[in-house]
């Protein structure tokens, strides 16, 4: 009986083992690098209804965050503006301004800012970047009233003229603040200052440690500010899962 | 499974030893069939983990694999789209006041009930009403009961009435508006039907339609009402008079068959609670016996007032009224009884003591009698509370400022003399369902219904105006005492309702308001309401905004009523006692759906019934002897075999594989009387009187082609999915002359069974003593005396723990070899300022379910319905247990004991170490807590689990819903229930769970957090108070902790009888929660197998007159146990 297979086959099964090993290893690597977090919403940048530019209003014109995202320190969620805190400023800034066209239908009034008759005031439509799973309950109050910054979570946000999402914000982001809180901690009059550097403020400020040394470092000035505060961030799950 | 069986105890009913006490939960339990033992073992009972039937497994098989191959083939298609879909922040244009995103806002409103409205905190989530709690401003110690809590989810009902009406089919407001206008004609006699309850603004409207209409004439109706009740009170203290009750004053309290303290409520019952705490109210007094009530009860079947007697007296209800005669006469009244039972030496002992013990509490003792009962029954009851002095202590005559109403038999026979052009029904009452004859007489007159639901009555009126909800409307009410509470709406109506002022307001002004269109402006009823508070309180601003604030006027009450007549009554006629041939039915009122007007609410028609713990349906309740009687004893205890083969009655039937499960199916009786015959599933009620047949009204309201029984007529229009095919309708027995019990009646076996859903041997627990009782009389057992305080040292050794050996842990001891030193740098995480704990105080937990449907509401519980719950599939997080315990082998006179058991919360958990994902962990805070997304659904917690308080979700109830046919296990394909109303309702504080996750009782720790977000906020408050720089505050734990008692409980807030109490453990003996674990009566749920569980509970005390006859056997059911 001839030979069905020929001879190079013997090494077929070898080879298909070999094959099947790196499309394995590449995908595992694939997929943890495209599915986590880090890859999937890091760099999110959607249009918004109205182009609005962080950049300028918080650095340029040094409004305060709490300004608009009223709600930060007092409840779970930051809040996005109602339209008419937008118009608080705007019905006399940059009047007619084609860019504002969604605010002014927000309003019920024309380019001129006169009412119009029987509009249906539609709400601004603003597409949502960072977002918690529905599984996770995150306290925005809980961490800004402790010392921890819009920064550590957001980034920049005062330099984007276009906000973009900017860290991770997966389960391993939280749990390494809520681990080492020491990275992240600053006063309490520096949270929203965007422009906050530690060493600077170390510099200008002259704090001691229990031992009466001069902090100099973030890590040193957060470790006593963990102290003084009694912070003992929780590493269990009810603390965002319930 | 063997194992176990050989390390725990048996059931207390086959216990050995135990001094002739035994205690169990159901027929099954008493009788130890093998099934009961099997359920025992059991995490669910049997079937709860299995598909139904064959063809289901196989339909499921196969289109789990086609929907896997389809699915994985799509995965492919869509691997390019990875990222989160697009959503959307959409803030107002302009922020409404108060509003602050992600924060709950709460109103005061109230209920408006027949006795009494209920004063409530409405939390509202984004404008959504979400959860209703007691306003404590009110009264501190007030809760509310089940129906109030689920009367939330009554306005999200889906299957609301939406629409106007004509004849039963669709028409248009506008038309509705035109007939309304022709029906206003000022010469038009037209009839108006009220609820029971009292509303000072529909008084005052009242007085202006009569100034309208000059013959409009103005009728009261609500099926349940006591009509007896009312006219021996308007006899006595004038028309429109009321008794009220003050609990708080009264020492002795004696019903007679009048479940005051939950379906019959006569006054506010706080002050009841109040007296029953032994160690005071705030657990900072030393035990002390004198300082407790003694409650009487003489009825008939068990009601939850009489599962809290201290002593009580089995008798038909319809003999009540010789019992009282008999204790009237000791008083020194002269009452002849003709006809009825003679007493026995033992009743007539009974009345002489009971009399005695009123007398010596003269003045500082209650007698209530039932509502509904006989008017010579109400007679004697004014009698005896002269004669005892107790009007003006702890009664008080009032003017309920009603105005003079007619009743049903009024309003039949007016519209049957053609006396009536429209009839307008504004009662929360079905009358075309529920009230005899009136359905046939409304045809002769034009009937315009203002309901909630598509009912009987609002198909056959010729207009159904859909109303608005309590929570949508403006209105004003009274409670009890005649204090002047807000209805406040929290939301526009949902359907366009009309409210009950609307309609009458459209009546005087001829224009219907519209809150659709005249939203924003404010409604005619706001202006109504406030004119009413006007001439009432007081017309300033600043007086209506404190009304609205605290939701009651503070100095407001009825007006005392004077005595007018003293009773005359010096003969009394009995019906003859009920005998084997000629049984009593007693028409109960439901502790489920009340009078049948909650059956659209599928939280209530869950909820177990109390006492019988059926769900979703009623049963004929008779005693063990009886049931022998009649010979279906051996049926209800005996099941049908496997399968589905209902209807047709086998003589060797099999025993199935477990009690109360899937094939549960009761026997079907056929009950004749008044001439009107019903068939009606029956079963065993422990405790209750011979030769009396008690069947709960309200259920039967509509069938349709799925019905079981295949019962006729097929109106299921009249229903919803909620409420068709539900129970039998025993209105159809009742006739308007015998509105409470009907005598002469016949009972036979019907040879067909139907199909229960019970629940009183679900998640059966073993272990002894699991409910434990004392008595404050000595007890003498084989001569050991024990008296009060030693029966008290003696609760924590109650049961197994009076000889198991204390658990000691195996490693880590100190002193021990295994002890070394690094053990103590492992601590366990143990957080410093929190530590949370509950205790409930088995002396005041009557039973009543009102922290079972909180619980429900606060946590997003889903309902499961009739079949899943049969199967041993209910999601409650809190489970009521009932057991009955009897002394000396007197089964037929049983005591009632309920124990609700959710999660203990355990700080050694058995769930925690078996769990193979770690979903379910401690946290710092002392919480045994479950992270849902983690969880893969292997029910190996909840088989570890030895209170069985842990439930799993086998379908995904939530979005799929479990009432439509089979509508479950046709997986992806069955009819989603996604955005329907109810999801408004939806606390956003807590996950919805799916298909897979176990679920179990987390201490509301939605609420835990927020109050432990909120301290947060207090190191920025410091900085601010010092001024400087925040890095020099220093903040300690004791800083960070919650205000001492803020954070109450979902179930802790309901509770009516404060018998839960919560708090934080660190905050020492300030916290209530710790001065009553630190009580004596304090005691561990299966103490024995050391799973240290932060929920305890505290043994039940009674309070026994010692010269009453069974006095001592009363309390003792645990204290033997051993």
């Amino acid at each position: 009986m001839a030979n069905f297979f020929p001879r190079w086959t013997n090494l077929l099964p070898l080879k298909i083992a070999v094959c099947l090993i790196f499309v394995v290893a590449g995908l595992t690597a694939a997929f943890s690098y495209y599915a986590t977090p880090k890859a999937q919403r890091v760099g999110y940048q959607p249009d918004q209804p109205i182009d609005y530019d962080h950049a300028l209003h918080v650095d340029q014109l040094g409004m305060d965050c709490r300004y608009c995202h009223s709600s930060v320190d007092k409840s779970a969620s930051a809040g996005v503006p109602t339209a008419n805190t937008c118009w608080n400023c705007h019905q006399h800034v940059q009047k007619g301004s084609p860019k504002l066209a969604p605010l002014r239908a927000a309003m019920g009034v024309d380019e001129d800012h006169a009412p119009i008759e029987g509009a249906v005031k539609k709400p601004i439509k603003w597409v949502r970047i960072h977002k918690s799973p529905d599984y996770v309950y995150f306290n925005h109050a809980a961490h800004v009233n402790r010392g921890v910054s819009c920064q550590s979570c957001h980034g920049d946000i005062h330099k984007m003229e276009k906000v973009h999402h900017d860290k991770s914000l997966s389960m391993a982001f939280c749990l390494d603040c809520h681990r080492e809180p020491e990275n992240h901690l600053r006063p309490l009059e520096e949270v929203y200052n965007l422009d906050y550097n530690a060493e600077k403020y170390l510099l200008e400020n002259e704090i001691k440690n229990e031992e009466g040394e001069r902090v100099t470092t973030q890590k040193e000035f957060g470790e006593l500010l963990k102290k003084n505060w009694s912070i003992h961030p929780k590493e269990s799950c009810a603390t965002c899962h319930r | 499974m063997s194992n176990r069986k050989n390390n725990q105890p048996d059931s207390a009913v086959n216990a050995p030893s135990n001094g002739g006490t035994k205690i169990w939960r159901s027929l099954g339990e008493l009788e130890s069939t093998e099934r009961f033992q099997d359920a025992l073992d059991r995490e669910f009972v049997d079937g709860s983990a299995q598909m139904e039937t064959e063809e289901e497994r196989e339909v499921s098989r196969r289109s789990f694999m086609k929907l896997m191959g389809a699915s994985s083939a799509l995965a492919g298609m869509g691997l390019a789209a990875c990222r989160r879909p697009e959503s959307l922040i959409v803030p107002f244009t302009e922020s409404p006041e108060w509003s602050v995103p992600g924060k709950p806002v709460h109103f005061a409103s109230s209920m408006p009930r027949a006795n009494g409205a209920v004063p409530l905190v409405v939390t509202t989530h984004d404008g959504r009403p979400t959860k209703l709690e007691p306003n404590k401003l009110f009264d501190k110690h007030a809760g509310t009961d089940s129906f109030t809590q689920a009367s939330i989810l009554d306005m999200y009902d889906p299957a609301r009435s939406r629409d106007f009406l004509q004849n039963g089919a669709q028409a248009s407001r506008a038309d509705f508006e035109k007939a309304l206008a022709d029906i206003a004609d000022p010469s038009a006699n037209i009839g108006f039907v009220f609820g029971d309850d009292v509303s000072p603004t529909r008084s005052r409207l009242m007085q202006e339609l009569k100034a309208k209409f000059a013959d409009a004439r103005f009728f009261q109706y609500e099926p349940l009402s006591g009509d007896a009740r009312k006219q021996a009170n308007a006899a006595v203290f004038g028309a429109d008079a009321d008794v009220v009750v003050n609990f708080s004053r009264a020492k002795v309290v004696l019903s007679l068959d009048s479940d005051f303290l939950e379906l019959d409520q006569q006054g506010s019952v706080s002050g009841f609670y109040k007296n029953r705490f032994i160690e005071g109210a705030g657990y900072n007094k030393k035990a002390n016996a004198k300082a407790m009530n003694r409650l009487y009860i003489a009825e008939g079947g068990f009601s939850l007032t009489g599962g809290m007697a201290d002593h009580r007296l089995r008798i038909a209800p319809s003999q009540v009224p010789a019992i009282a005669a008999e204790i009237a006469n000791q008083l020194g009244a002269s009452v002849l009884v003709k006809g009825g039972i003679t007493l026995s030496a033992t009743e007539k002992q009974w009345a002489a003591e009971c009399a005695k013990d009123l007398k010596a509490n003269a003045g500082k003792s209650v007698v209530l009698a039932g509502s509904r009962q006989s008017r010579e029954l109400q007679d004697l009851c004014i009698t005896i509370n002269s004669l005892l002095g107790n009007y003006g202590k702890t009664l008080k005559a009032v003017n309920s400022g009603r105005g003079n109403l007619g009743d049903m038999k009024s309003l039949i026979s007016s519209l049957n003399k053609g006396q009536l052009d429209a009839v307008i029904l504004l009662t929360p009452g079905n009358p075309v369902y529920d009230a005899d004859g009136f359905a046939e007489a409304a045809k002769k007159t034009k009937l315009i219904h203002l309901g909630l639901r598509n009912d009987a009555t609002a198909n056959a009126a010729d207009w159904h105006v859909p109303a608005a909800h309590y929570l949508e409307s403006w209105s004003d009410a009274r409670t009890s005492n005649g204090s002047l509470a807000v209805v406040q709406p929290l939301i526009l109506p949902l359907y366009n309702g009309v409210s009950e002022n609307d309609l009458l307001l459209a009546l005087l002004d001829g224009k219907l308001f519209d809150s659709s269109k005249d939203g924003e402006t404010t409604s005619v009823s706001y202006d109504a309401v406030r004119k009413t508070f006007a001439a009432l309180a007081d017309g300033s601003d600043k007086s209506w905004l404190k009304f609205l604030r605290d939701g009651f006027w503070k100095d407001s009450s009825f007006a005392a009523a004077t005595t007018l007549n003293a009773v005359s009554r010096q003969t009394i006629n009995l019906p003859s006692a009920p005998s084997k041939g000629s049984l009593e039915v007693v028409f109960a009122t439901d502790g489920s759906i009340y009078d049948g007007r909650y059956a659209n609410n599928a939280w209530l028609q869950e909820a177990p019934d109390p006492i019988t713990k059926v769900c979703w349906d009623n049963v004929a309740v008779v005693s063990p002897k009886t049931a022998k009687d009649l010979g279906v004893y051996d049926k209800i205890l005996k099941l049908q075999p496997k399968g589905k083969v209902y209807g047709i009655e086998t003589e060797n039937a099999g025993v199935g594989p477990d009690g109360e499960g899937k094939d549960h199916a009761n026997p079907l009786v056929k009950v004749t009387v008044n001439g009107r015959e019903l068939e009606v599933a029956i079963m065993i009620g422990f405790g209750h009187a011979d030769n009396v047949v008690s069947i709960a009204l309200g259920y039967g309201q509509g069938f349709d082609e799925h019905d079981e029984l295949k019962r006729g007529p097929k109106n299921e229009k009249d229903v919803s999915l909620v409420s068709v095919n539900r129970g039998f309708n025993s209105y159809a027995l009742r006739t308007n002359n015998t509105p409470y019990l009907a005598t002469g009646a016949k009972v036979e076996s019907a040879n067909k069974r139907y199909s229960i859903a019970m629940t009183q041997e679900h998640h059966a627990m073993y272990g002894r003593a699991l409910a434990r009782e004392i008595s404050t009389m000595e007890h003498d057992h084989h001569g050991h005396k024990a008296d009060f305080a030693a029966q008290i040292e003696g609760v924590k050794t109650q049961g197994m723990d009076s000889h198991a050996p204390e658990n000691i842990s195996l490693y880590k001891q100190k002193g021990s070899e295994t002890w070394h030193e690094k053990a103590q740098a492992d601590k366990h995480l143990y957080d410093q300022r929190q530590q949370w704990a509950m205790t409930i105080d088995l002396n005041n937990c009557i039973g009543c379910n009102a922290c079972l449907v909180a619980c429900q509401a606060e946590n997003n519980i889903p309902v499961v319905g009739k079949e899943q719950v049969a199967m041993g599939r209910e999601m409650h997080w809190i489970r009521m247990d009932r057991y009955f315990s009897a002394t000396d082998g007197d089964e037929d006179n049983p005591e009632m004991i309920p124990q609700p058991v959710a999660c203990m919360q355990c700080e050694s958990a058995p769930c925690e170490t078996v769990c193979p994902v770690n979903a379910t962990v401690h946290s710092e805070d002392g919480l045994n807590t479950m992270a849902y997304n983690r969880c893969i659904g292997t029910r190996y917690c909840a088989n570890n689990c030895p209170y069985k308080a842990r439930r799993f979700n086998f379908f995904d109830y939530n979005k799929r819903n479990p009432l439509i046919e089979k509508n479950l296990y046709k997986g992806p394909g069955g009819k989603k229930a996604v955005g329907e109303a109810p999801h408004l309702q939806r606390n956003p504080n807590v996950t919805v769970r799916m298909r897979g996750v176990m679920e179990k009782c987390t201490y509301c720790v939605q609420r835990i957090q927020s109050a432990k977000a909120k301290v947060k906020a207090r190191l920025k408050k410091k900085a601010t108070i010092a001024g400087g720089s925040s890095v020099d505050v220093k903040m300690a734990d004791s800083e960070l902790r919650p205000k001492l008692d803020s954070v109450r409980v979902a179930c802790q807030d309901a509770c009516p009888s404060s018998a839960i109490t919560f708090g934080n453990l660190q905050d020492g003996d300030k916290a209530k929660v710790v001065r009553s674990r630190n009580s004596a009566r304090n005691y561990e749920l299966l103490h024995y197998i050391g799973t240290l569980p932060r929920t305890t509970y505290l043994a039940r005390v009674k309070n026994p007159n010692p010269s009453m006859p069974g006095a001592k056997g009363i309390g003792r059911a645990t204290i033997e146990m051993y």
